[in-house]
């Protein structure tokens, strides 16, 4: 029973995480149909900001403030985004999607290759955040609380985000523009506005979400790539530029991954694009995805 | 059965021994380097730079190896080219690549290295992936190749079986598995019941398989409880932990290695893993020295690739690895891994062939040559005597694993220097005129001619 328990923790834990990167980058897709492929190095990049933070600049310290550093990287991705929407990303919306995709592609690797000019090869970590909590008592095993927080910001996130969006003007503004972007503009939306807000929230997600990885696991390079093939098989799973299909995605991946390294531990990678195919072939647009 | 050696019997047959190294100073004993005097080398030697380009993970996870690599390579660069060249006229010119680039573009870049950049030598190579694909080329290519890692058993059982421009000087990868489970026999015979936690790819699937086979021969006993398969390169193995404690194993096996076995242990220690299980791991020391905090538990069956840490030999004992460690540490600021060592030798096994080839011939020597001169040597590197096969061109040096022990002199953990298992490497691969087998000429030749030992 008590191992149930941390397997269904387990599943949480993967999936908060997998929900802020794949969330934030069909939150941009949604509104300004792009598809963000340096969103994984944003990610990766919260990480490392955060790891410096902790790890580096304060490191030694065993402050409790310290977990207020953890957002620093969810600050740097988003000040990032803000940056690059208006100068790098605004001259392509009207040029065909493969320009984009060559972009935003070409970012992902100047993203890396900065990573590792600023922090060198070797894994970054901020383990004091990880350490300091301790672990819980679940029956007669432990678990780590720092993981039980990770599911909370998870779990609060996707609240915030439903909230922000379905309840805030600027949510209705989002809306209006990721439905019909000319008529939102005829209407006097600024949807040059929206786009940086949208592209900015999208890129604060992805840092939150290596912001929090990184006390408990570590910033390593190569991880951005990995996180955005996780990410676009979320999406696959719940329809690319939908929300609750990035929430519900992402719970089916973290269940069916934990499900899968408990009880076929062969099939670790080969589940979620089994999964992925299988969404893919009765349902295209994925779960909650739009078809147009 | 009658006959059937006891599990002690067939371990010292085998050689396994865990000695106390002798450390501390021995006076008077501080040589640097082998001081031989340097001769003049015979004929005309041409002063071009000799090129060898340089090919490992620069970038991605994998630079946690490839960096040392590289800095491995140039330190032995720099030494010769201070004493004027190869043949003391001959500068080596370090010519990097990417490995990281993936195994297709690999093969594409070693070509244009030798059309295009016309270089003399190819040297590096991190992944298992690369070394077969890149093997075949280089002998179609007539390139003077010494792969540094990159050690799966299969390039040299079936890529390149009778290789000629090839070469590869850390040791091979079924050591790793073998000489891990030596050391759990060894240390903790009495498991029974054994976890494993390795990386989804050839190194973790071949460490599992070396691992198996000899505990099948000496713990008949132990029998395997849980196995995960994480991806390399991954960070969370919070399921695979669960897994692994949920299984209640007396031993947990694991193949990971730099930012994942990082990762790993810190989660681990949050998990209360080390104080439910013994835990082997065969490359935990091997990525990165320094990579390991202190917070890592003592005793762990620590394993280095079964090949070089840099505490071992210890103190004055090996002058040449003393003064390896502190010229690496002066040049780079941290200290030398198994394949920093790896190149480092490397290139003293072509800076010693040329010499000897030089002193038959004359003049520059052909790469047969400097071929014929690098198979069969004996070259004493920092880690100890590397033996390169001539007939699978592979080096060998003995294996060698331990316990890990915090020490005041270094902020990371070592090997406990009183407890260094060691095992001469011809008593745990395959010989020369074994047959060529699956899934590795050492699987079957540990499978069809060690005993099962008596169980206890």
């Amino acid at each position: 029973m008590d191992i149930l328990v941390i397997h269904l923790f387990n599943a949480l834990l993967y999936a908060s995480v997998l929900f802020l990167i794949a969330g934030g980058l069909s939150l941009i897709y949604g509104v300004m149909r792009i598809v963000n492929l340096a969103h994984g190095n944003l990610y990766a990049l919260g990480a490392f900001a955060t790891a410096s933070a902790v790890g580096q600049w304060f490191g030694g310290s065993n402050s409790v403030w310290l977990y207020f550093l953890l957002p620093t990287g969810a600050v740097a991705a988003a000040a990032i985004g803000a940056v690059l929407e208006p100068t790098l990303l605004r001259p392509f919306y009207r040029r065909p999607e493969e320009y984009q995709l060559l972009v935003t592609f070409g970012l992902l690797m100047i993203l890396e290759d900065v990573m590792r000019f600023i922090w060198g090869p070797y894994p970054v970590s901020a383990t004091v955040l990880f350490e300091k909590m301790g672990s819980a008592q679940i029956g007669e095993f432990i678990y780590p609380r720092y993981n039980l927080l990770v599911i909370g910001i998870g779990g609060l996130a996707a609240f915030l985000l439903w909230a922000f969006i379905y309840r805030t003007r600027f949510g209705v503004v989002l809306r209006a523009t990721s439905q019909d972007m000319r008529r939102a503009s005829a209407l006097g939306i600024n949807v040059n506005a929206v786009y940086v807000q949208a592209f900015t929230i999208g890129c604060f997600m992805a840092g939150l979400a290596g912001a929090i990885v990184v006390p408990g696991q570590s910033a390593v390079l190569g991880m951005g790539v990995d996180a955005l093939v996780l990410s676009f098989i979320v999406v696959v799973i719940g329809g690319l530029g939908s929300l609750e299909g990035a929430l519900v995605g992402a719970l089916i991946v973290g269940l069916l991954r934990e499900f899968a390294i408990s009880t076929f531990p062969e099939l670790e990678l080969a589940v979620l694009y089994l999964i992925a195919a299988v969404v893919l072939l009765v349902r295209p647009a994925g779960l909650f995805g739009r078809t147009t | 059965m009658a006959g059937r050696p006891t599990r002690r019997d067939f371990l010292s047959r085998l050689g396994v021994t865990a000695a106390a190294a002798v450390g501390g100073s021995a006076a008077g004993l501080g040589l640097a380097g082998i001081a031989r005097a340097e001769e003049k080398p015979k004929g005309t030697i041409p002063d071009k730079p000799f090129k060898i380009g340089h090919m490992t993970f620069f970038t991605g996870a994998g630079a946690v190896l490839g960096e040392p690599m590289f800095k491995g390579g140039l330190l032995a660069a720099d030494e010769i080219n201070e004493k004027g060249g190869l043949l003391g006229k001959r500068k080596i010119e370090l010519l990097k690549a990417d490995e990281a680039a993936g195994t297709d573009a690999n093969t594409k870049e070693m070509r244009r290295l030798k059309l295009s950049e016309k270089i003399d030598m190819f040297m590096g190579i991190t992944s298992s992936g690369n070394t077969p694909a890149l093997g075949p080329v280089a002998e179609e290519l007539r390139l003077l190749t010494m792969f540094i890692d990159g050690c799966t058993d299969f390039l040299f059982d079936k890529a390149v079986p009778n290789p000629h421009y090839i070469f590869r000087i850390t040791n091979i990868q079924s050591a790793d598995g073998s000489t891990c489970a030596l050391g759990v026999a060894m240390t903790w015979p009495d498991v029974k019941k054994v976890a494993h936690i390795h990386p989804d790819y050839s190194y973790g699937r071949n460490c599992f398989d070396h691992f198996s086979i000899v505990t099948k021969k000496l713990l008949p006993a132990a029998q395997n409880v849980s196995e995960a398969w994480p991806k390399l390169f991954s960070t969370d193995f919070t399921p695979h932990i669960t897994k692994s404690l949920a299984a209640k194993p007396d031993l947990l096996v694991t193949s990971l290695w730099g930012g994942d076995y990082v990762a790993f242990y810190k989660q681990a220690l949050q998990h209360g893993l080390f104080s439910k299980m013994k835990v082997a791991t065969t490359l935990a020391l091997g990525s990165a020295p320094q990579s390991i905090g202190k917070d890592h538990p003592e005793g762990v069956l620590t394993g280095c690739h079964a090949n070089y840490h840099f505490s071992y030999p210890a103190g004055n004992r090996w002058p040449l690895n003393k003064t390896f460690v502190e010229r690496y540490k002066a040049k780079f600021n941290e200290y030398p891994n198994f394949q920093a060592e790896g190149a480092y030798t490397a290139t003293y096994v072509l800076k010693t062939a040329i010499e000897k080839a030089n002193k038959l011939m004359g003049g520059w020597p052909d790469d047969d040559a400097i071929i014929s001169q690098m198979e069969g040597m004996m070259y004493p590197g920092p880690g100890g005597y590397v033996y390169i096969r001539p007939d699978n061109h592979q080096g060998y040096k003995d294996a060698i694993t331990g316990f890990s022990k915090n020490v005041p002199e270094y902020p990371f953990p070592i090997l406990d220097p009183a407890r260094i298992i060691t095992i001469p490497i011809r008593n745990i691969t395959a010989p020369p005129g074994w047959p060529k087998g699956d899934p590795t000429s050492t699987y079957t030749w540990i499978d069809q001619t060690w005993p099962q030992v008596k169980a206890t």
